[in-house]
């Protein structure tokens, strides 16, 4: 188990495409860390960059307080699981995750218990002696994690691991790679673009977008005090309602309509330009409110989710249980303005 | 069946009897004379009046001045050929590895060469080739064929490698260096194995290259200890009365190994000279 540090670090590609521009955050020993962001946002590079992969053009990784960068990957003491799975198609599933081990020249005994414990822990033993090819993808996956368990590493890093999979299996192994952290502990680097499985699975998030981190914190940290407008639209889902409105007098006046202000934003002076958000889960119908015409109504059972139209500006509302209310039907909105989000207009940094 | 269905049969059977006839008809022809009689092979008929074996029988106890050293140089073609096949996998193998997954400095460059290398007709090599090797001596030692065939052979077989090792997975490599490989572990436990149908076409090629060899063969060696059987059989044609009986028997079994080469691994021929052939 380790803590890693990344001490501005940068990535640049030849002389010019800069694609990291100096990261600078700590993880602690033991804990589940997920970097997430749209495609070409860096994280991927960023973990490469830690497995040793990628060469690190500036700045210093530490895994445990030693610098790593000159570091081969065989000697960072880390294990990483592809996108791809990456299992080597001739070997057998036991030989898959012997085979760091075989490269050390383990004892067979010490190779038998390791191999044995990894596929306990993942209920692969009845797949020890097939190939690659007879197993499905949730199995694949399983087997390129008990090929880094095996290793018993400092870091486990993860690129991509669930991308793959289909929806259904994608929600067990996020489980299942939970429950592993929980009773390895070993400190975790996750990379990921789908924010939900950030936000389910991690202990802290790394939000990256075009090369920097946006914002770093638990999941509800992030979800409930965005730290600017990139990371208020790009966590939760369905996203965030933003808008743009000019602070008048205490509430933001947009859209049409007066939308109050939150309380720790009453500072902010009128006649600011603004970003103003709402996610669509802290939306209530009510009798009175903010005026919205219904476009579609999706009822998915347990919730259901509103498309409304205000001005020009359409607008998600999630709904626990299910509505009367149709197409063209006007309602009206409420919500605690505790719950609103205001960015400046300019630097879409929170106010 | 339906009728456009028959036409385009008919299209590629009206195609492909006349290629069969054409490639047949040598074979045939072979046959033929292999088991006709002295002096009868000629005659015209269509199948020999009194087909015999005794032909092989001649070449097998080489009892014609011909043949004198038939079973050396039979031999000779073995070695150089298996010879010229396992140093061109070597050369091949460890070139399209260090190119394709070490990406080496100036790979691409040797990649242009090897293509660069097919504009020019090996036969216009041929008397540069006799030089270099004059000058390394190496002149009428069987190591002259050999290295002239490796060196022929190896673009084709890089260039058909380089190809094929592309299609790998590249995480692959990644994996294994993560799990602790150095690039001599990586290229023997994990590129190796996976590119076994790729190795044994290319393999083949090479070997079947060098055993059909007749130029270079011809011209680097001359003494009849050392000449392989298809410099052997060229003498034949150097009286006015060939025996062709013996002529066409030895070439038939002089045309065994191939097919039997061939059929073993035609599995493997298909998938693996194909495989790079196109960008998928």
């Amino acid at each position: 188990m380790a803590s890693v540090s990344f001490n501005n670090v940068q990535k640049t590609y030849g002389n010019k495409v800069k694609v990291i521009h100096g990261i600078t955050f700590d993880i602690q020993d033991g804990e589940f860390v997920v970097l997430v962001g749209p495609s070409g946002c860096g994280k991927s590079t960023l973990l490469r960059m830690l497995a040793g992969l990628e060469d690190i053009s500036g700045g210093e990784i530490s895994i445990d307080k030693t610098v790593i960068n000159e570091l081969e990957s065989k000697d960072r003491d880390i294990a990483m699981v592809f996108q791809s799975y990456a299992l080597y198609p001739h070997m057998t599933v036991r030989e898959n995750m012997a085979f760091s081990l075989r490269l050390r020249k383990a004892d067979a005994k010490t190779t038998q218990d390791r191999v044995a414990h990894a596929a306990d822990i993942l209920s692969l033993n009845p797949l020890l002696e097939r190939y690659p090819r007879e197993l499905s993808g949730g199995q694949r996956q399983r087997v390129a994690m008990g090929r880094a368990i095996v290793r018993d590493p400092k870091v486990f890093l993860f690129d991509e691991p669930l991308s793959n999979l289909d929806a259904k299996l994608r929600v067990a192994m996020r489980a299942e790679i939970k429950a592993l952290h929980q009773r390895l502990k070993t400190t975790t680097v996750y990379v990921t673009h789908d924010q939900i499985e950030a936000m389910t699975m991690a202990d802290r998030i790394v939000v990256m977008h075009d090369g920097i981190v946006e914002q770093i914190g638990t999941p509800l940290e992030l979800f409930d005090r965005p730290g600017n407008l990139f990371v208020a639209q790009f966590i939760g889902s369905p996203s965030m309602n933003v808008f743009k409105g000019t602070v008048n007098n205490g509430s933001v006046s947009g859209l049409g309509a007066q939308w109050p202000m939150p309380p720790d934003a009453s500072h902010v002076a009128s006649g600011t330009v603004v970003h103003y958000g709402i996610r669509p889960g802290d939306l209530e119908l009510a009798s009175s409110g903010i005026a919205a015409k219904v476009v579609v109504v999706e009822p998915t059972g347990a919730e259901t989710e509103l498309l409304l139209q205000i001005g020009d500006q359409k607008f998600t509302l999630v709904m626990h249980g299910r509505t009367q209310v149709r197409p063209d039907d006007t309602v009206f909105l409420q919500f605690d303005a505790a719950k609103a989000h205001v960015f400046d207009g300019t630097t879409e940094q929170r106010l | 069946m339906s009728l456009k269905k028959i036409t385009s049969e008919a299209k590629l059977l009206l195609i492909g009897i006349p290629v069969l006839l054409w490639t047949l008809f040598p074979l045939y022809h072979m046959v033929l004379f292999a088991i006709s009689p002295r002096d009868t092979a000629t005659s015209g008929r269509l199948w020999p009046e009194h087909p015999t074996l005794q032909n092989f029988e001649i070449v097998f106890k080489k009892q014609h001045f011909y043949l004198d050293h038939f079973w050396s140089q039979l031999g000779n073609s073995f070695f150089i050929a298996i010879t010229v096949g396992a140093l061109t996998l070597l050369v091949a193998t460890t070139s399209a590895f260090a190119i394709s997954r070490l990406k080496v400095r100036g790979g691409q460059t040797v990649m242009n060469l090897a293509l660069f290398t097919y504009f020019i007709p090996a036969a216009f090599l041929a008397v540069p080739m006799y030089k270099t090797m004059g000058l390394y001596g190496l002149l009428n030692n069987q190591w002259a064929l050999i290295l002239a065939m490796v060196t022929i052979a190896s673009p084709y077989c890089i260039w058909v490698l380089k190809q094929a090792s592309d299609k790998l997975p590249f995480e692959l490599d990644e994996a294994a260096r993560i799990d602790g490989a150095t690039a001599l572990q990586l290229f023997w436990m994990v590129y190796l194995p996976l590119m076994v149908p790729s190795l044994v076409a290319v393999g083949t090629y090479a070997l079947l290259l060098a055993w059909n060899e007749y130029l270079y063969a011809f011209l680097l060696l001359s003494n009849d200890l050392d000449v392989t059987l298809a410099v052997a059989l060229g003498n034949f044609l150097s009286a006015d009365d060939s025996p062709w009986e013996l002529l066409m028997a030895t070439g038939l079994v002089y045309a065994l190994p191939p097919a039997a080469i061939y059929y073993t691994f035609k599995r493997y021929m298909v998938s693996g000279l194909t495989a790079g052939a196109v960008k998928s």
